[in-house]
């Protein structure tokens, strides 16, 4: 805002909360793996020792090769070098959790907001809407559309979309995941238009949306971030789990993928697989931290 | 003098899952330019929701049902939303009764009061945070345009309501809502808070609706005193026939529970504090006849068949009990 020159500006409840996170032990673990798996997957083409479709290693027998100078974490069955596919496996995942969950939230707020904010016939109807799709099967559906997709796509010019099979994924994650957001923004919402300021606005003569905008969304930002850091770690598991079922994008390079392709020879070359599964683990682990210390950082008081 | 506002039989109906309250059932009340009127009765009996009722922001499940409401000589039921989204703030301000809510906590206090009179003046950003330094200079507050870029977590309880009050007087309104304004303020802080009040109102030509329930307050107040009593009116009269001539047993009552500084309670002096027997009624099964009749210690039996209707003693002293020579209306 264009106040006079915010050199001392006092710390408001955002950067309240970001000082808290600092000193919050789990969430500043988070916040390191994440900021690990963001720079790998930013620096990749130049941390990467291989290239990524690189399969040279099954040409000298060498496919499935243990840990060595020239791959330090060992090749797979296919020949690939297991570090450069693990590196080139991070910006699949993080596109897959920041999209899922872009998706997500942007469907989860806009229902739960109307929701919470109209209350009575509308927020009854978007509610049982919301149950309906949390009872949805979603692995199931997720796997059955994405394969019936790649079938009918088949001939036609969806075909030549770059990565359309992992967008795919990413779309259906989405459309999936909002419940719970749609949920927690009910709540916020509810909770947030009842409060003396927001009734303070009005009795200002505030448009609607402004209230909605200026002074609702921005208050139940904090406690949605916490449900969307979790979702982001929800999203790359789901997945994982996808890909590792075979139905990943055979383009993309995925740590599911990698499962996929080396389970079978865990017994022989078991670090083809506790490679990509560790790269997982990392990132999960640092995003579902990250959220535990959100939620400390902006409710300090649930912990007591 | 013509009356700024005049709220006539204003009812407002709470639409619950389980039926139907009437929470507010009548309530008669006006303000004169540049007069305070204190509208005073026990929690529960319909006070807030009829000074929410004027800027018809009512809060669902509640809607009002009937009634008039005239301020300067418009209709404001009759207005359209953008009307009378134009009216509050500009012409009607409301105080609410804890500051430290009615501010939003994420954005500084500059930035919430410079955006009302941009939205309602539509003056320059520079223009308007001027203005808003100005005021909260009149407010009592020292350094403003420090304070302009806090937030109101970093402000005390008094700070936050002086901010609140200077938000609500930044249009120059006609009328003042003010709900219990210092309820949940120290008792120093109070009489700060109700001096800069009064002084304001006196200064800038503004009426002033103060609600509350502590006739302490409303006897230093208020010109004029409407008592209400599970959502209608019982007594209107000047603060001074409220408090030496009480004529609604209701208004005794009140006015007996009440603990006076000059009397000698601890020596056994004076008897001890009075209380209302029974209690507020459920308002979603409210009693026939006038509603104050279960507790009412002159009640008798027509008072449960008929509902008094106002009437006027003395000039400009109204009442409605039976007892009192009010017309009754079979309920």
């Amino acid at each position: 805002m264009a106040l006079p020159t915010p050199k001392q500006r006092p710390p408001g409840q955002l950067q309240q909360g970001w000082q808290r996170l600092r000193r919050n032990r789990s969430g500043l673990l988070g916040l390191i793996l994440i900021t690990l798996v963001v720079v790998v997957a930013l620096l990749g083409p130049w941390l990467a020792p291989y290239a990524p479709d690189d399969q040279s290693a099954m040409l000298g027998f060498a496919s499935g090769g243990a840990p060595s100078w020239a791959h330090w974490l060992g090749t797979d069955r296919n020949g690939y070098d297991v570090l450069t596919r693990v590196i080139y496996g991070a910006p699949t995942a993080l596109a897959v959790g920041l999209g899922a969950m872009l998706v997500a939230a942007l469907i989860g707020i806009l229902v739960g907001g109307i929701a919470g904010y109209l209350g009575g016939v509308a927020d009854e109807m978007l509610m049982r809407l919301t149950d309906l799709f949390l009872v949805i099967p979603v692995f199931v559906m997720i796997l059955a559309v994405v394969r019936l997709f790649g079938i009918v796509v088949v001939g036609t010019w969806l075909e030549r979309v770059p990565f359309l099979n992992l967008t795919t994924i990413v779309l259906l994650l989405g459309l999936f995941g909002w419940p719970p957001i749609a949920r927690l923004a009910r709540a916020e919402f509810l909770r947030l238009k009842g409060m003396d300021f927001v009734e303070a606005a009005r009795c200002i003569g505030a448009q609607p949306l402004d209230i909605l905008f200026r002074h609702i969304l921005p208050n139940a930002l904090p406690s949605l971030a916490v449900v969307i850091a979790l979702g982001i770690g929800g999203a790359i598991l789901s997945e994982s789990m996808i890909s590792f079922l075979g139905f990943g994008d055979p383009k993309a390079v995925s740590w599911g993928q990698l499962l996929y392709f080396n389970y079978q020879v865990l017994k022989v070359s078991p670090w083809a697989v506790l490679a990509p599964g560790g790269a997982i683990f990392i990132t999960v682990l640092g995003f579902n931290l990250l959220a535990d210390g959100l939620s400390d950082a902006f409710n300090p008081r649930l912990k007591q | 003098m013509s009356d700024l506002l005049t709220v006539d039989g204003l009812r407002v109906h709470f639409f619950a899952r389980s039926g139907i309250a009437p929470v507010v059932d009548g309530i008669d009340f006006a303000i004169r330019p540049r007069e305070t009127l204190g509208l005073v009765g026990e929690s529960g009996s319909g006070k807030t929701m009829a000074s929410l009722a004027v800027l018809r922001l009512v809060p669902p499940p509640a809607r009002i049902v009937g009634g008039s409401m005239r301020f300067q000589d418009r209709d404001l039921l009759a207005l359209d939303d953008a009307a009378m989204r134009g009216l509050r703030g500009k012409s009607i301000a409301m105080i609410f009764q804890n500051p430290a809510y009615s501010l939003n906590p994420i954005l500084t206090v500059g930035d919430q009061l410079i955006e009302i009179l941009r939205w309602h003046e539509g003056i320059s950003r520079a223009a308007a945070r001027d203005r808003v330094a100005e005021l909260l200079r009149l407010v009592g507050i020292a350094d403003p345009l420090h304070r302009l870029r806090q937030f109101p977590h970093e402000l005390s309880g008094g700070m936050k309501q002086r901010i609140c009050i200077g938000r609500a007087l930044l249009c120059n309104p006609a009328l003042i809502l003010a709900d219990e304004p210092t309820t949940n303020l120290d008792v120093t802080i109070q009489a700060q808070i109700l001096d800069l009040l009064e002084e304001l109102r006196e200064r800038l030509h503004m009426a002033m609706l103060l609600v509350s329930h502590d006739m302490g307050l409303v006897a230093r107040m208020a010109h004029r005193i409407t008592v209400v009593y599970a959502g209608r009116t019982c007594e209107t009269a000047d603060a001074r026939s409220i408090f030496h001539a009480p004529l609604h047993p209701y208004t005794r009552a009140l006015l007996d529970s009440a603990p006076r500084v000059d009397y000698d309670y601890e020596h056994e002096v004076h008897p001890v504090l009075k209380t209302i027997g029974g209690r507020i009624p459920n308002l979603a099964e409210p009693p026939g006849g006038c509603r104050f009749h279960p507790r009412c210690p002159e009640a008798t039996a027509e008072c449960a068949q008929l509902r008094p209707e106002p009437f006027q003693v003395a000039p400009g002293h109204i009442v409605s009990c039976l007892k009192r020579g009010s017309h009754g209306l079979p309920t």
